[in-house]
């Protein structure tokens, strides 16, 4: 049986690792040495593909082709308001699919977050094989713990259209605390903080770690904040600057918020330990006359706090009702793992300290902690670590529709998965013949802020004024948080159920036909001599480890 | 009583076959005697201690007096052995182990009956493993029917005095054994939908015994046995008041109210005939047809009422029972059970002496091999006086030798090299 990798499928970086031969993960290298690989996936007109540090090179030149952050695109939609914003700002054209999710064009082909994610996934995947000298076909996939029921199925669709069975979703919290874990075999109970502020998401996990087991006690976050935001909080000022100065809107030119974007990312690197730095951008763009931008800027560390006070102040309402739902209070926590790279920066280590009442701790390298925490998974999963257990939670209430637009919670958040619960539900009109189901993901008590997940109809009920007829409404969540359904009437015992299958957005057909097409792709490339040997394997693989899928 | 025998005989048996040990426990150990060949024949009431050795290794201590010499020209001569009750550990210990194996041989003839279409080649151990898989799952299957009969300090394996630390440990040992992930490098659907099912009720009990407020509320929902409820405080340090008839379901508060009435023109002239057509409309629209209904609808399977009213009356003068616990240790229930109905005739107000009772009941029972009956007589004992140990320890044991020895179960079916406990 291949062995199962673990990977980090980060907003802007992904990272992969596997057990060692004594049982420890390790994140791998890529031949050209680095361990974590940037998620940007670039287009060259030709239709060439490019990933990872080259990708990200190409940036620059090939803004409008090189697309990064598809993260925060994937099972979205375009009209969600975080998406909006990173529209506003990327260099790149997001668009609408035919329903409605946030889609990319390139070079005027729309391409999905899906697509994107599996040319990073592939990427990775050829890291592993290179490093284990083994065909890799399984793994296990990390993914912020609010991450809702659509966003991990696309991620699933990913990992498939890559050739990869994804034999579990992992929250990336959940990940940290293994890996960090693994290392340390103690007697007791031990409550811990993961506090994951990475490219583009934020999670807070409340856990428990006793004897191997991993319990999460509460989990919440902000899918929608991230070191990005930091950067584009510095972009934007950048941007009125240039405006007011030059009288130019950069915006419209992808090229040079290309450059910007990277020049802000490294002050803000460089701002983590120093308190000033300087931007340096000759020949930003050209003004109104024609003539180019010297753009020449010192920027100090201050500056950049005080402009994104409002991003830090996002982070503390989770982490107290994380505290909250985990009936702990801030004193009770023993250890806080700050994971993802934007936990270096002072003053997120300085909010953490405030809000848990310690110093986090800085052992773990936050880049490759996740993707280490997957492959520990891996371990548990096929059975080669037999002494530790992981107890997630559901990140949201799940819930049914009543009345007009009521939300009725029926498994709240945080309940141990797996999860069965009831609740007794009655008619409301005379005769009524039959109830429809509709059921709801989300926090909000108002339906239209929380995501359908699908519906179920009982009928056939008997007659009855109302509130006589009563109906037994039973969900269940498995561990691969695959949510099923049964309700049945109490009195004849009718019954109807239905297991629902979350969508990511692609159908199965849908991905197959993209699986085919890269097949094709490959064939035709194959034919090269120059590239032969090499794709024509890779190809072969991917048929190999795509066949089982196409039966289902 | 016995004769006094200054020698008792040991002997060592070995059931080479789960099909032996069947026979053996159907035929004689059920019904507490138990049959030897011998060509000497020891004196009738001499002391025999068996050390029963299982296919599984494990060891089953019997003992027993010779009640009568046999010469039967079936069996051949021998003696018949009048078993002491066994404990109740080694009971648990065999049926569990039979009924596991009874599963899995039942199952055996047709492999794949109740097998999902698996994919074997995905498997390392190729096609054997579908037929592991199917043994597996007929013992998971038979976990999943105890675990469901049982109370939640039984499904734990925890007595009813204990502590937060030991009910976690107990749920994490059995996480590590049942956890979904534990099954997750099977193909089989089915499979995984049963340890799922098992862990969810591991899960649920381990939710409700968390901590001391949870157990006092499962402790007072537990169905007392007895009738006629004497007023009295339990004997010892007792445990904190009861909470009384707080609801144990956790169904979270309702937030809409139940709409009153429908509108009138929601229901049509003729309710008896609706048409199709409207059925689609109701449908389209799908709004108002479902509201929760009142926590109360739960009633009927929630003992709320069950739990037993109780007076503060003070404590009645304290009954020295020490001498029958003697008694017990040494195993002797009948005059045990004598002795506790006389000082409770005398002292009808103390609960320990009623608790006492049942639990000579309960380990008579177990004598008898009435497991169940067993069970009922323990928990009655505990409800009774919540503070009584031995019944608490004798309910723990049952589930946790059952639990034990079916880990030994699993843990062959699963390939793993841990040996059985």
């Amino acid at each position: 049986m291949s062995r199962i990798i673990g990977i980090d499928l980060g907003t802007t970086n992904s990272c992969v690792a596997v057990l060692d031969e004594r049982g420890q993960p390790k994140t791998l290298v890529a031949a050209d040495g680095e361990r974590t690989t940037p998620s940007w996936v670039s287009w060259s007109p030709e239709g060439t593909v490019t990933v990872g540090t080259r990708a990200r090179r190409q940036a620059v030149t090939n803004a409008s082709a090189t697309i990064f952050g598809a993260k925060r695109l994937i099972g979205r939609k375009v009209n969600a308001e975080d998406v909006g914003w990173f529209a506003k700002l990327a260099p790149f054209r997001i668009v609408a699919a035919p329903n409605g999710d946030a889609w990319v064009r390139v070079h005027g082909q729309p391409i999905s977050p899906q697509e994107i994610a599996a040319h990073v996934l592939r990427r990775l995947r050829a890291v592993a094989e290179e490093a284990v000298g083994e065909p890799v076909t399984r793994c296990v996939i990390t993914v912020p713990a609010y991450f809702d029921d659509a966003q991990r199925q696309a991620t699933r669709d990913a990992g498939q259209i890559a050739g990869l069975d994804v034999v579990r979703i992992l929250n990336e919290p959940t990940a940290a605390a293994l890996a960090y874990g693994a290392h340390r075999v103690r007697e007791g109970r031990r409550l811990i903080a993961v506090f994951d502020l990475g490219g583009g998401t934020f999670d807070i996990s409340i856990m428990s770690v006793e004897n191997g087991i991993f319990e999460v006690l509460a989990t919440g976050g902000d899918s929608a904040l991230g070191g990005e935001d930091w950067d584009r909080q510095m972009l934007e000022r950048i941007v009125d600057e240039v405006f007011d100065r030059y009288r130019v809107d950069l915006t419209d030119v992808p090229m040079a918020l290309s450059r910007l974007r990277e020049a802000a990312e490294n002050a803000k690197k460089e701002l983590s330990s120093a308190s000033e730095t300087t931007l340096h951008l000759p020949f930003l763009a050209n003004d109104q006359h024609g003539q180019p931008i010297n753009f020449e800027r010192t920027i100090t560390r201050d500056e950049v706090e005080q402009l994104t006070q409002s991003l830090l102040d996002r982070v503390e309402a989770p982490c107290r009702r994380a505290l909250h739902e985990a009936g702990v209070e801030p004193g009770d926590i023993e250890e806080v793992l700050l994971v993802g790279g934007m936990t270096r920066w002072p003053a997120v280590q300085r909010i953490v300290e405030r809000i848990f009442e310690r110093k986090p701790s800085k052992g773990a390298n936050p880049d490759e902690v996740v993707a280490m925490g997957g492959a520990a998974y891996a371990g548990i999963l096929s059975g080669e670590h037999d002494d530790a257990a992981l107890l997630d939670v559901t990140p949201h209430d799940i819930g049914i529709k009543v009345g007009d637009s009521g939300f009725s919670v029926v498994i709240p958040r945080n309940s141990m998965l797996p999860v069965r619960a009831r609740k007794l539900f009655a008619t409301t009109s005379e005769n009524q013949k039959f109830v429809s189901i509709e059921l709801y993901q989300g926090e909000s008590t108002d339906l239209r802020g929380n995501r359908k997940l699908g519906q179920v109809v009982l009928d056939d009920l008997p007659p009855g004024p109302p509130g006589s007829v009563r109906v037994e409404l039973v969900l269940t969540v498995d561990v691969e948080s695959i949510l099923s359904v049964t309700a049945r009437e109490l009195r004849g015992g009718r019954e109807a159920s239905v297991t629902i299958r979350p969508s990511g957005g692609l159908s199965q057909r849908e991905i197959v036909e993209i699986i085919n097409r890269r097949r094709q792709e490959n064939s035709i490339v194959a034919k090269l001599p120059s590239e032969g040997g090499h794709i024509a394997r890779v190809a072969t693989r991917e048929q190999a480890a795509v066949t089982p899928d196409d039966e289902k | 009583m016995a004769a006094k025998v200054e020698s008792p005989l040991s002997i060592k048996l070995r059931c080479a076959s789960w099909q032996q040990l069947a026979t053996i426990y159907k035929r004689d150990l059920s019904r507490g005697t138990m049959f030897l060949k011998a060509t000497s024949q020891p004196a009738i009431g001499t002391i025999v201690k068996i050390d029963l050795e299982l296919p599984s290794a494990s060891i089953v201590e019997l003992q027993g007096t010779i009640a009568k010499h046999v010469a039967d020209p079936q069996r051949g001569t021998g003696v018949e052995l009048a078993l002491e009750p066994l404990p109740t550990s080694s009971v648990w210990m065999i049926e569990s182990a039979l009924a596991a194996e009874n599963q899995v041989r039942a199952q055996s003839p047709s492999p794949t009956a109740e097998a999902p279409p698996s994919r074997p080649a995905t498997l390392s151990d190729g096609e054997e493993i579908t037929a592991a898989e199917v043994e597996l799952i007929r013992a998971l299957e038979a976990e999943a029917e105890s675990l469901r009969k049982l109370n939640p300090f039984l499904v734990l394996g925890v007595g009813y005095e204990t502590s937060d630390a030991q009910v976690r440990q107990a749920f994490g040992e059995l996480t590590k054994r049942y956890h979904p992930d534990r099954f997750a490098r099977y193909k089989s659907q089915r499979l995984r939908q049963i340890a799922a099912e098992i862990f969810i009720l591991i899960r649920d009990a381990y939710r409700r015994l968390a901590d001391e407020k949870g157990r006092q509320q499962v402790i007072s929902t537990l169905k007392p046995r007895v009738p006629g409820r004497a007023q009295t405080e339990p004997r010892g340090s007792g445990p904190a008041p009861r909470t009384g008839a707080v609801p144990r379901v956790a169904v979270p508060p309702r937030q809409t109210p139940p709409e009153p009435t429908p509108s009138s023109q929601e229901v049509p002239t003729n309710p008896s005939s609706k048409t199709a057509e409207l059925a689609m409309t109701e449908l389209a629209k799908g709004d108002s047809l479902v509201i929760p209904v009142e926590r109360a609808a739960h009633a009927p399977t929630e003992k709320l009422t069950a739990a037993p009213k109780r007076t503060m009356s003070p404590v009645a003068e304290p009954v020295d029972a020490s001498a029958i616990e003697a008694l017990l240790d040494e195993g002797k229930l009948d005059e045990a059970l004598a002795q506790y109905r006389q000082l409770a005739k005398r002292h009808p107000q103390d609960r320990g002496l009623r608790a006492g009772i049942e639990l000579c009941e309960g380990l008579k029972a177990i004598g008898t091999r009435d497991r169940l009956e067993a069970a009922q007589r323990f928990e009655a004992a505990l409800e009774l006086d919540p503070s009584n140990e031995r019944a608490a320890r004798e309910l723990a044991e049952m589930r946790r030798q059952a639990t034990n020895e079916r880990k030994g179960l699993l843990s062959r079916l699963m390939g793993k090299k841990e040996p059985p406990p």
